[in-house]
């Protein structure tokens, strides 16, 4: 992409910056979202033991946090029953979540939005056959098509150290980008719809440009905002599903600091002895779903204002 | 000022707000009006004038973020509206001020019968019982001359034509006889057949009642053919006030003077004097010039007027003006300097002299074998006498376009074939080097799919194009480099036609680059001539399409268009979104363009007189087929067609002292999938001669010049029927 586009692209995005400043729901939402941005990048510096699974602790010690006198204490979260520390777990656990969630929905929006800008470009049999083919994918829920997927490919026998078995490995990237780019298609194709009818696409038209010139040159820098809001709200879905899977036990394997996976090995009979061993993973999950959707609202409510 | 309670509508020092991102910015200042009971007073402003932010605030129904500044006085009868609350003011509404807004589709609600909405307006008047506000209803219907009204009250808005509906918002506004009516540009949207229509309706209705009326509009024609008075407002002040005599026979204002100057009446053409334009745009209400709001533009500015605001003078007869150097207007004013005596060099002035009468050979003509089943129209030029020389650019020969139509279940049940939409049925046409060829009509003629099969954004059904004897093909995908680059288009939206992510300089170089072949840097220079040569300065290269006004926007296009050195250009309504000070510069940059490149021009508008300007042959189409063609001189001279005589006298003259009779056409177009037989024009024609109209096509009559008209009548008894629509004093 040029430098001017990029730059285009910038001042958009400082407008929606500050745009995000003027409501306080998304500004917070955005701040949170950094929060765990940070805790995300930085987690083995930031937490006070940087091995999530340490056992050398006491166990079911309770939580040691008094927001009242602002003090961390020992163990923040409190121990496990296995006596790991809760509160290094959780920061440790953020890694994993916007590694798969982000990469996940950054795969899903670069191919679903190719696909997208493809098919409502071409429009006629190809946008109606392809376009088919993604409702019938639509149709099935989300989770139920996941856990079909996860369960056929790890069910696989590959030879170690091929690319199939990297594949295996990364099952759930895969899942989430084959869920949405569907989803993102979907959005692409009806934003170009709109635009391609647009005269300065037939201006490149008549003086001959190729298809490829007109859709990335001329009508993607139109979809892009569109793209944004997708793709943020395509993110909240992606952490959602990740703790999902976890919490059914088909995402990360018992003992990695997986949220979903902590409340799930936290519930029932052992919710009694250590109840905050489930309740602080529950609430990162909770409090990074809510930050990121009221971050999407705001940028999608920057962008309409910019268009 | 004294106060007197005989004016229905007194307005004093109104000035509105607007909140933008925490700033209140003064969109309107200081606005008076007087208005009594009886009277059209036209407030009459470019775009971003403030003229709808008035109509809002006259109603007292500004948006949220809207607000009148204290100290402004608005007194209708003997009410203040700026102390009533929102329910006090709803029963003003309901009965004694209604408002008709521009888009009559949109203030309809889709989902109910016009019949119920418009009972429900009455119902929120007056206490009235159904049997009684049926009949009033009506009554009304019948008097804004809706045909069938107990049927159009039977069905909902979408099933009525543009020109219906604005009839049903008037009959609302008017059914409760209220004593003011706000009308918002009310016809802006319809065609100018429909326009009249509507007008002579409004006057009529006005007449007989003592409803006091502001019409707001951007057109001077409008104006001078229905106000007695008029307001001009210009980015928010009040320029001047006049009657509507004296505004346009001694403005008093340099705006006004610009504006009635920068509409092309009919038959002015542009070898005769350029357009007057005013230079510049309008100033940003965020930075409101501390002087004169006008200075920028003023071709009278002296120093004074960029330090001191002029006041609102009151002259002796009453009249209102804004300008320091007013007096000075009131002298006779120079001639208008006239142009290109020497510079018009196209091809029409080679041709007169020794040459003419014998044809040139002409090495682009088509073979004789190609022109099978043409009508006379395509071998207008080989006429004797017929239209002027030049080489034959483009030959459009017997074009068709059919929309298919997809199948109900009734027709796919049965094995029917619907039949399709003829957008265009059998078109010849031949167009010039270096001419203007004007395509007319109202909207849904068909003009607009016409310019989109030549240029190859829409595939024919049949006939054939051929440029410079070369064939052309279907569409763009199929068409070489050198044809593409010979055929370019300015198109009509100049909010689209630029890509808002791409430069000016990378809009004009890219054809540049792909049509001529040229590297990035000499591309880059030849984009700044281009620049230069559309009378944009070199900064320019570097802006964004929405830092850019209308016209810029335009002259953009315009130079891309020109980029890659077209011999034909297509101008879909390329000046219709413009505003008329913005447009007349467009108009005349295009002629002087055409004169340095020698191209010609498709030019595509439903304003006549901007197509008479800027045309040297003009075709007249109706449902997808022509039904006259003439040199642009013989267009508003008899014989016309009748169609083109209806188009003709339904332009609204910016001369109040100019009268015609119009000849008014019922506004329902008759669709293009189901085609009147005979002749098309028969459902609408005011001059249907008898069953030969309903059963024969009408043969091409040939005229002066060239001139062919497709109708049963003989030429000459329509010259005889038809004479002083224009005075001929006009023409020249």
């Amino acid at each position: 992409m040029k430098l001017e586009t990029v730059s285009r692209l910038y001042s958009a995005f400082k407008r929606t910056a500050k745009s995000q400043l003027r409501h306080p729901q998304s500004a917070a939402g955005t701040l949170l979202v950094a929060f765990f941005l940070i805790l995300a990048l930085f987690g083995p510096q930031l937490a006070p033991h940087s091995n999530p699974n340490d056992q050398s602790h006491d166990v079911r010690v309770p939580p040691t946090l008094d927001l009242g006198a602002l003090q961390l204490g020992e163990h923040p979260f409190g121990t496990d029953r296995l006596g790991r520390d809760v509160y290094s777990r959780v920061i440790l656990g953020a890694g994993s979540i916007f590694r798969i969630a982000g990469l996940g929905t950054l795969i899903s929006v670069i191919l679903g939005s190719a696909l997208g800008l493809f098919m409502g470009y071409q429009g006629g049999w190809v946008d109606e056959v392809i376009g088919r083919v993604i409702d019938a994918l639509l149709a099935i829920p989300a989770l139920l098509l996941a856990l079909v997927l996860i369960g056929i490919i790890r069910n696989l026998d590959f030879e170690a150290g091929s690319w199939q078995a990297a594949l295996a490995d990364n099952v759930i990237l895969l899942v989430i980008s084959l869920l949405y780019i569907p989803i993102v298609a979907r959005v692409a194709r009806s934003t170009t719809l709109d635009i391609k009818t647009r005269e300065f696409v037939e201006a490149a038209q008549i003086r001959g440009e190729s298809q490829f010139y007109i859709i990335f040159r001329e009508i993607l820098p139109s979809v892009i905002p569109s793209l944004v809001v997708e793709a943020s709200l395509r993110f909240s879905y992606a952490i959602f599903l990740v703790a999902s899977l976890g919490f059914l036990g088909f995402g990360a394997r018992p003992p990695s600091p997986d949220w979903g996976l902590m409340v799930n090995e936290n519930r029932g009979g052992f919710y009694q002895l250590t109840p905050w061993a489930l309740d602080f993973p529950a609430l990162a999950i909770a409090i990074l779903v809510i930050a990121v959707n009221l971050m999407s609202d705001g940028i999608r409510r920057a962008v309409q204002k910019g268009s | 000022m004294s106060a007197t309670c005989q004016n229905l509508l007194e307005v004093d020092n109104l000035t509105i707000s607007y909140r933008v991102e925490d700033q209140w910015i003064p969109a309107v200042r200081d606005f008076r009006l007087q208005l009594g009971r009886g009277e059209i007073v036209g407030l009459v402003g470019e775009s971003g004038s403030g003229k709808s932010t008035v109509a809002l605030a006259l109603m007292h129904y500004l948006s949220s973020n809207g607000r009148v500044e204290s100290g402004g006085r608005l007194q209708f009868d003997d009410e203040d509206l700026l102390r009533k609350s929102n329910a006090e003011m709803r029963q003003l509404w309901a009965k004694r001020i209604k408002f008709v807004p521009q888009n009559a589709a949109a203030a309809l609600n889709p989902s109910i019968k016009i019949g119920r909405q418009v009972m429900e307006a009455l119902k929120a008047a007056e206490g009235i019982d159904d049997h009684d506000g049926y009949t009033r209803m009506m009554r009304m219907f019948h008097d804004v001359n809706l045909v069938d009204p107990e049927r159009v009250a039977e069905r909902y808005p979408h099933e009525l034509s543009g020109g219906m509906q604005q009839r049903v918002t008037i009959a609302m506004a008017l059914i409760s006889n209220p004593e003011l009516l706000i009308m918002d540009e009310p016809t802006t949207g319809l065609d100018v057949t429909t326009e009249a229509v509507i007008l002579d309706l409004v006057r009529g209705l006005i007449a007989e009642r003592d409803t006091g009326v502001v019409y707001i509009t951007h057109n001077l024609g409008v104006v001078a053919q229905l106000c007695e008075r008029v307001l001009v407002l210009y980015a928010g002040e009040i320029m001047e006030e006049a009657s509507v005599l004296d505004l346009f026979e001694h403005p008093r204002h340099p705006y006004t003077l610009g504006l009635i100057s920068s509409v092309p009446k009919p038959g002015q053409s542009k070898s005769a004097a350029q357009l007057q334009s005013i230079p510049g745009n309008p100033p940003s209400l965020t930075q409101i010039p501390g002087g004169c709001v006008f200075a920028e533009r003023c071709p009278l500015v002296v120093d004074l007027c960029r330090e001191r605001k002029p006041p609102l003078e009151t002259l002796d007869d009453g009249r209102l003006v804004r300008c320091h150097r007013w007096k000075e207007l009131s002298q006779p004013l120079p001639p208008t300097p006239s142009r290109r005596v020497c510079v018009h060099a196209t091809p029409k002035h080679q041709g007169g002299g020794a040459t003419y009468g014998r044809p040139r050979p002409d090495p682009y003509a088509i073979p004789a074998a190609e022109q099978a089943k043409s009508p006379p129209i395509a071998m207008g030029g080989d006429l004797e006498g017929g239209w002027r020389a030049g080489q034959t650019l483009m030959q459009v020969s017997n074009l068709n376009k059919h929309f298919p139509v997809e199948r109900n279940l009734r027709e796919i049940l049965g094995r029917l074939e619907p039949s399709p939409i003829r957008a265009v049925d059998g078109v010849d046409l031949q167009l010039r080097a270096g001419q203007t060829l004007g395509l007319v009509g109202e909207s849904g003629s068909g003009k607009t799919t016409l310019a989109r099969l030549i240029i190859g954004l829409e595939e024919r059904s049949g006939g054939a194009l051929h440029l410079l004897g070369m064939d052309v093909r279907n569409s763009v995908r199929e068409r070489s480099q050198d044809v593409l680059s010979k055929l370019q288009m300015v198109f009509q939206n100049p909010q689209n036609s630029l890509n808002p992510y791409l430069s000016v300089r990378q809009a004009i170089r890219r054809p540049l680059m792909k049509l001529r072949g040229l590297s990035p840097e000499a591309a880059d220079a030849e984009a700044l001539a281009l620049l230069a040569r559309v009378n944009l300065r070199a900064e320019y290269a570097e802006r964004y399409p929405d830092e850019l006004s209308g016209g810029e926007k335009q002259r953009v296009a315009i130079a891309r268009a020109f980029a890659s050195d077209p011999d034909l250009i297509i101008c879909d309504e390329a000046v219709s979104a413009l505003d008329v000070s913005v447009q007349s510069a467009v108009l005349n940059l295009l002629a002087a363009l055409q004169d340095d490149h020698g191209s010609a021009y498709l030019f595509i508008s439903h304003n006549l007189s901007v197509v008479g300007y800027l045309a040297d042959t003009i075709a007249v189409m109706y449902l997808g087929q022509l039904f006259e063609v003439g040199e642009a001189r013989e267009l508003f001279q008899p014989p016309y067609h009748p169609y083109t005589e209806a188009l003709v006298s339904a332009i609204p003259v910016p001369d109040p002292l100019h009268s015609t009779e119009r000849i008014l056409l019922s506004d329902d177009l008759p669709s293009a999938q189901n085609l009147p037989s005979g002749c098309r024009f028969h459902t609408r024609c005011p001059r249907k001669i008898g069953e030969i109209c309903e059963t024969d096509e009408p043969p091409w009559r040939q005229g002066d010049a060239g001139h062919l008209i497709r109708c049963h009548i003989p030429l000459e008894e329509l010259t005889a029927a038809q004479s002083g629509l224009i005075p001929l004093d006009e023409v020249d």
